[in-house]
Formats: C-alpha cells, sequence, structure tokens
C-alpha cells in the first residue's frame, strides 16, 4: 500500500514538507536572502510582536476572515437554495455567477482598481462627474481592506454557490417534498433541511475559508500593495515586504510561521469535527 | 551500452535540468553565450534592447552571443534566488547600489578590479557614481545611468498666469497656493501603481529642505535621523500633503497619469525624476512641448539656490558564478562605445545616460529632445562638481528605505508624528549601519 501512497508522498516531501522545515528553520536567523545566515534565536520574532504593523496586520486578518465566514458565505447559501427551487435557471444563472472565478485574479485586480475605483477612469469618476460625492476607497487607509475584500468576494461568493448548490442536489427529493408538504417555506426548508443536509460541506468551506483567510495575499498585493499607510497589510503581505524589499527573510519566515499557526489550528478543528462525527455515526 | 528502463527513467530530470542551464552554453555557430536579465521594459525600451543592444553587439564582433531575457517587475527577487542556487545570469543587473549591496557583501559579485583596469574605467566613470559600487576598497559594479529629480512644470500654464518659476520654498508655496486658488493642482503625483513615488518626493524634501551636507552626516552616521532639519523637512511634506498640494488623488492615480495632469495643464508641476524623459505620452521631445524642467529649488534656509540628486538607478555587475566573465565585460565595453550610447539615449531616453567622462553629454545633442539633452548636460556639469543631494534609492540601506516609503503614508494620513515617524527610521538605520547595509557614499569632492 506504501507504495501506492510514494510518488504523492515524494512529491509531498519536496514541495511541502521541506519548504515548511526550511522556512521554519529561517525564523531563527538573520538572513538577507544572498548571505550567510546568522543565528538569532528568538529574536525574529521579538522583532515582530514589538512592531505595530504586524498587529494591525494581524488583526486585519481577523476582519477578512469574520467577512469572509459571514458575507459571500450567506450570499452562496441563499443563492444555491434558490437555485435549488430554480432548475431552469440553474445552467444560465451559475455560468454567470461562476464567471468571476475563471478570470486572472490580476485581471479582475486590475479591472476593480482601474475601471470602478479609479477617480480618473472608473466609475467613481462618473459619478463625481455626475454629482455624487464619492472618494476611492482604495486610497483611504480606514476602508482600504474592506475594498479589497469586495472585489476578493466579486471572485469568490460564485464559487462557493456552485459548491453549496453541488451539495444540496445530494439531499434526498423525498427529504425536501415532505417539508413542502408538512407546509414549509423557503426559509424553514432553508433552516432545517437545506443546512442541516450540506452541514460537513458547510463546516469544510468555513474552516477552508479560515485557512485561506490567513494565506490571503494576491488580490491586496494587486490592488493595493497593504496600504495605505499599512490600512490593508495582512500578515502575507507584511511577509512578501520583510522578505523581498527590506532582506529581511528570517523576520518573513516568522510572519508566516504566525500565518501557518491559524491554519494548523483551523485543521485541528476540522479533524477534531472528523473524528466527533465518526464516533457519533458508529 | 544499453541503459536499463531505471537508469532511463532517472536520467529524465538531470536532462531536463541540463537543458535549462544556458551558463556557459556555447551557440551554434561557436560562440559563447553571455546571458542579462532585465526587469521592466515598455514596448520602445524592449524594441529598443534588441536592437540597440542585443543586435548591436552580436554583430560587432564575433566571439560572444548576448542573449537577454525580460524577467518583469520580479527581476530583483528572481535574480536574489537565482544568484544563491548559482543559476543566475552572467551579467547581473540591480535596481541601484541599494539592492547591490547585499548581493556584494555576500559575494554573489565578482569585483571587477581587472576588468576596470584593463578597460580604464575607472578613469573613465564620473567617481562619484562609480564610488557607489565600491565596497572594501573593490569595484563590484558599474553605474548603467545618472538620475536625479527634477522640478517638470507646464511654462504654458505658468506664462497665463503670470506664474515664475519658483525659486525657493516662499514663492513655491505662492505659486501652489494661486494655483489651488484657481482649481489648478500644485503638483502632480500618484503612487497606485508604484509606491516608490513616495521616497522620490521624500528625496526632494530631505535634500532641499535639510540640505545635503546634513543629509550626508545623516548617512555617515553622524546626525541622527531626529535632528530638527530633517522633523522640519517631513513636516513640510505632510503640510503640503494636507494642503492639498498634491491634490486629492495621490492614492488613486497612476505615475502616466498624475504627470499627464501636467501635461494638459490640470496640475501646475510634478516632482519627478530623468526617467520620464522616456515616456512617449508625454510628449516632452517635441519641439512645440508645453513642458518644461529645471533642478528642484531650496526648499529650506540650509542652502539656497537649486540642487540636483545622486543616483544611479542601476547597476551592472558579473556573477561570481558566470562561466563567461570576458564575455560579460565585453557586453560592458560595447555599452562604452558612442555609437551604443547616441542610440539608445535616442531610442530610450533617460534609461542608458551613461555617467562617463569621455562620453559627454555633448554627444546628445542633434538626437532631436531638447529638454533631455539640457539635463543631462546639468546632472553630468553638477555630478563633476561635486554638486548634488542624495536620493533614497541609492543610499539609504534597504529596510531604513522600505519604512521611509510606506511609513511616510502613515504621517501623511495622520497616523503617526513626524517624529514617530523618524524615530522609527532611525532605529532601523542604527541597525542597518551596525550590519554594514548601508551604500557608500562618494567623496565630498569629485
Amino acid at each position: 500500500m506504501w507504495l501506492f501512497a510514494l510518488p504523492a508522498l515524494l512529491i509531498n516531501i519536496c514541495i511541502i514538507l521541506v519548504p515548511a522545515v526550511l522556512t521554519f528553520t529561517a525564523a531563527f536567523f538573520i538572513w538577507d536572502g544572498v548571505g550567510t545566515p546568522v543565528w538569532a534565536g528568538l529574536a525574529n520574532f521579538q522583532n515582530m510582536v514589538a512592531d505595530p504593523v504586524f498587529w494591525s496586520a494581524l488583526t486585519n486578518n481577523f476582519i477578512w476572515t469574520a467577512i469572509f465566514l459571514t458575507v459571500p458565505v450567506c450570499l452562496a447559501l441563499v443563492m444555491a437554495a434558490a437555485l435549488l427551487m430554480a432548475p431552469k435557471a440553474r445552467i444560465v444563472v451559475q455560468s454567470i455567477i461562476f464567471l468571476p472565478r475563471i478570470i486572472a485574479v490580476a485581471v479582475t485586480g486590475r479591472i476593480f482598481q482601474g475601471m470602478i475605483f479609479s477617480p480618473a477612469t472608473g466609475i467613481v469618476a462618473w459619478l463625481n462627474e455626475h454629482g455624487f460625492s464619492i472618494s476611492d476607497p482604495l486610497a483611504d487607509p480606514d476602508r482600504s481592506l474592506y475594498a479589497v475584500a469586495a472585489v476578493d468576494i466579486w471572485h469568490w461568493w460564485g464559487f462557493l454557490a456552485v459548491v453549496f448548490l453541488s451539495a444540496m442536489r445530494q439531499i434526498s427529493v423525498d427529504q425536501i417534498e415532505a417539508a413542502r408538504l408538512d407546509g414549509a417555506g423557503f426559509f424553514a426548508l432553508f433552516r432545517y433541511v437545506l443546512i442541516p443536509g450540506i452541514r460537513p460541506t458547510l463546516t469544510l468551506m468555513l474552516i477552508l475559508t479560515v485557512i485561506w483567510s490567513f494565506q490571503v495575499f494576491e488580490f491586496i498585493f494587486i490592488i493595493t500593495r497593504g496600504g495605505p499607510a499599512y490600512g490593508s497589510e495582512v500578515l502575507a503581505t507584511f511577509a512578501y515586504r520583510h522578505a523581498f524589499f527590506e532582506g529581511d527573510v528570517g523576520q518573513a519566515a516568522a510572519a508566516a510561521c504566525v500565518m501557518s499557526l491559524f491554519g494548523l489550528c483551523a485543521t485541528a478543528v476540522y479533524l477534531w469535527l472528523q473524528i466527533t462525527d465518526d464516533a457519533q455515526s458508529t | 551500452m544499453t541503459m536499463t528502463r531505471r537508469q532511463l527513467v532517472a536520467s529524465i530530470p538531470v536532462a531536463a535540468l541540463a537543458a535549462g542551464l544556458p551558463r556557459g552554453a556555447t551557440a551554434q555557430d561557436g560562440r559563447k553565450v553571455v546571458t542579462f536579465w532585465f526587469g521592466q521594459a515598455n514596448s520602445d525600451g524592449q524594441a529598443a534592447l534588441r536592437n540597440d543592444l542585443v543586435e548591436a553587439f552580436n554583430a560587432s564582433q564575433d566571439k560572444y552571443l548576448l542573449q537577454l531575457e525580460v524577467k518583469g517587475a520580479a527581476v530583483n527577487n528572481l535574480l536574489k534566488v537565482a544568484l544563491v542556487a548559482g543559476n543566475g545570469p552572467d551579467i547581473v543587473q540591480t535596481a541601484g547600489p541599494a539592492y547591490l549591496t547585499a548581493i556584494a557583501n555576500a559575494g554573489q559579485v565578482l569585483p571587477l578590479d581587472d576588468f576596470a583596469e584593463k578597460y580604464k574605467w575607472k578613469e573613465r566613470f564620473l567617481a562619484p557614481l562609480l564610488n557607489t559600487s565600491v565596497y572594501g576598497g573593490k569595484l563590484y559594479a558599474l553605474p548603467r545611468d545618472y538620475e536625479s529629480m527634477h522640478l517638470f512644470y507646464n511654462k504654458e500654464l505658468f506664462k497665463q498666469n503670470g506664474w515664475k518659476l519658483p525659486t525657493n520654498r516662499k514663492e513655491m508655496e505662492e505659486v501652489a497656493d494661486a494655483a489651488l486658488a484657481k482649481g489648478i493642482i500644485p503638483f502632480g503625483a500618484g503612487n497606485a501603481d508604484w509606491k516608490g513615488v513616495n521616497e522620490w518626493l521624500m528625496t526632494v524634501f530631505f535634500n532641499n529642505v535639510a540640505g545635503p551636507d546634513n543629509v550626508r552626516k545623516a548617512l555617515a552616521g553622524e546626525l541622527p535621523w531626529t535632528a530638527p532639519p530633517f522633523v522640519e523637512a517631513v513636516e513640510l511634506s505632510k503640510a503640503w500633503y494636507n494642503k492639498g498640494y498634491f491634490g486629492k488623488n495621490y492614492f488613486s492615480l497612476t505615475i502616466e497619469q498624475s504627470f499627464l495632469q501636467v501635461v494638459n495643464s490640470k496640475a501646475a508641476m510634478a516632482f519627478s525624476g530623468t526617467w520620464s524623459f522616456g515616456t512617449k505620452s508625454y510628449g516632452m521631445s517635441k519641439p512645440d512641448t508645453v513642458m518644461d524642467v529645471a533642478p528642484t529649488p531650496t526648499l529650506g534656509s540650509a542652502f539656497s539656490g537649486s540642487l540636483v540628486h545622486l543616483a544611479c538607478g542601476a547597476t551592472l555587475s558579473i556573477a561570481k558564478t558566470s562561466q563567461n566573465a570576458e564575455g560579460a565585460a565585453a557586453v560592458f565595453e560595447f555599452m562604452l562605445t558612442r555609437k551604443f550610447y547616441e542610440t539608445m539615449n535616442r531610442d530610450w531616453p533617460g534609461k542608458w545616460a551613461l555617467p562617463v567622462k569621455d562620453l559627454p553629454p555633448e554627444m546628445l545633442s542633434g538626437i532631436g529632445y531638447p529638454l533631455f539633452e539640457k539635463t543631462i548636460a546639468n546632472l553630468h556639469e553638477a555630478f563633476s562638481k561635486g554638486q548634488y543631494g542624495f536620493t533614497t534609492w541609492t543610499f539609504w540601506p534597504g529596510a531604513t528605505n522600505s519604512y521611509l516609503i510606506e511609513g511616510i503614508e502613515q504621517v501623511w494620513l495622520n497616523k503617526i508624528t513626524p517624529d514617530a515617524y523618524l524615530t522609527r527610521m532611525q532605529t532601523l538605520f542604527s541597525q542597518e549601519a551596525r550590519e554594514g547595509k548601508v551604500p557608500p557614499l562618494p567623496p565630498r569632492t569629485a
């Protein structure tokens, strides 16, 4: 049996385990990325926690997680339930809401930056010309994180809806029809049949959302680079800046360890839930 | 010899690796290949690189074959990783001495002293620029160009409004206030596509408010960044930002959009660098351009008159593991030929203004770009005389410079005070100075 697992195991060791161990090790060294690493003990972690930007980045990761655990999930659940009830519209609507997912992140980022939010060339500019006083949210440190989150939600929620719809279609039709015969309306059906029916999928997506939220990088880096004034800085942009602009790979690795810690916690919760479910079902 | 299936499978990755290694390769015609990675280049720039450098060099001799790859904005990161892996290009181009410091300190590039002696480079280059690449008495790179921040302005707009070119802070603020009163943005500026615009502005504020002598002292560790002249510089930048001198959309506009505001008379002036000459959409090469350019005037009491800022936008080195260092040096020598200097500056102005004494700016006269020609002539003269300020991207160490760029946004947006900003900068600078990461300063006189 081990022989069957060997190719996948080798790939995982080479491209996941080895870089992960090296990153963890680098967190204990001072290294500029080209010279000889020097042992630093816990200095990178001490410097990191003394940096107020680290704490604002961590806070932004929590805000991002809270947004993505609620807004796109709620949107996707409602849309999936609606599509379950309206099978004729499924193909067209699914195609439309899935479309943002297949557009490259860089393209999506540039579209929102230049064609929507820009006060020179975007819809914001048009609205300003027509009497609405709206500023570019990307230029405001207190709103930039939410503006980028809105772009990512646009990119993400349709995919989530399609996943939830697939899960809902596994629910027994008899169960749904029985609920309807008992007088359940849309929201009762949603609350007492559909949500419980897709609980394993929902749990998995929520856990993955937590993991991905602590790794978020592309949209923020492309659209705001963590700014302005660190307003949209998250741990990944914090780490990238330290590694590639400040030549401080050790500090970047320390930040990466913190990111991984939250991912590990989320994975542990998922495994615990799985074990609990297995125990209950046997 | 027959090969077993296992040996065949094992040989596949080895063969794949070998196929991907251009280092020390020999072309079909027997020439030794010289590899060169370039960062960002627009279509005009790529055409100029292909025609004026690669094809011209390859046609000029039959020993070496130059192969150029345009790697994009991430070239600095790629280069570091490749050098550590021993698999970088023969010619190592960095984005300036601040980037070169780590690579040279790590011994990833070759000392060029032997080649410098052979080709007389030390006698030919302007000393202030060549010295930015000298570490421990050894030369590790050649400066590819010289740059400086300048005051670009719309001369037609100035004429229409009766404004005179400002020569000090008072006059500058009078013009800026008059522009604001007329609904004109005083300075076209935007950093939506490149946060480095922050450091362009801070180069002007630090040098033109605090004065180049104080900046030199701070870089040499003789004056802290928290000293009053620097506090004044940061406070002035904040005051100007908050008064709207840089417009309402600094964080939303790209470099090109903001500069075009000046060209289109929506803004009066712009603090920008000599690289702006290379953007054709600005139309500055046309005889009827509305634009003019001048060195940046004093903005404080530390000096009078105006100032240019010493900058080296890119350095050229040879990788330690290069199999063809002679070929790389031959490419450098080709870049110092009159023909290359003229064609490259004609086709891509501002990118390859080699600071070489025997390629004086007069050679550029006649390329049909009067503003560029006069600016390069002024720079050449100022650098020759040792009269210059210091650009952040050439003389500030990496982490300090990164904070200079990121932290000033916090000051402008009232998140931290100028004192807190400079205190943090001093902390980072002291640490990097202890670690030997501060790029070398040129001698006081040329």
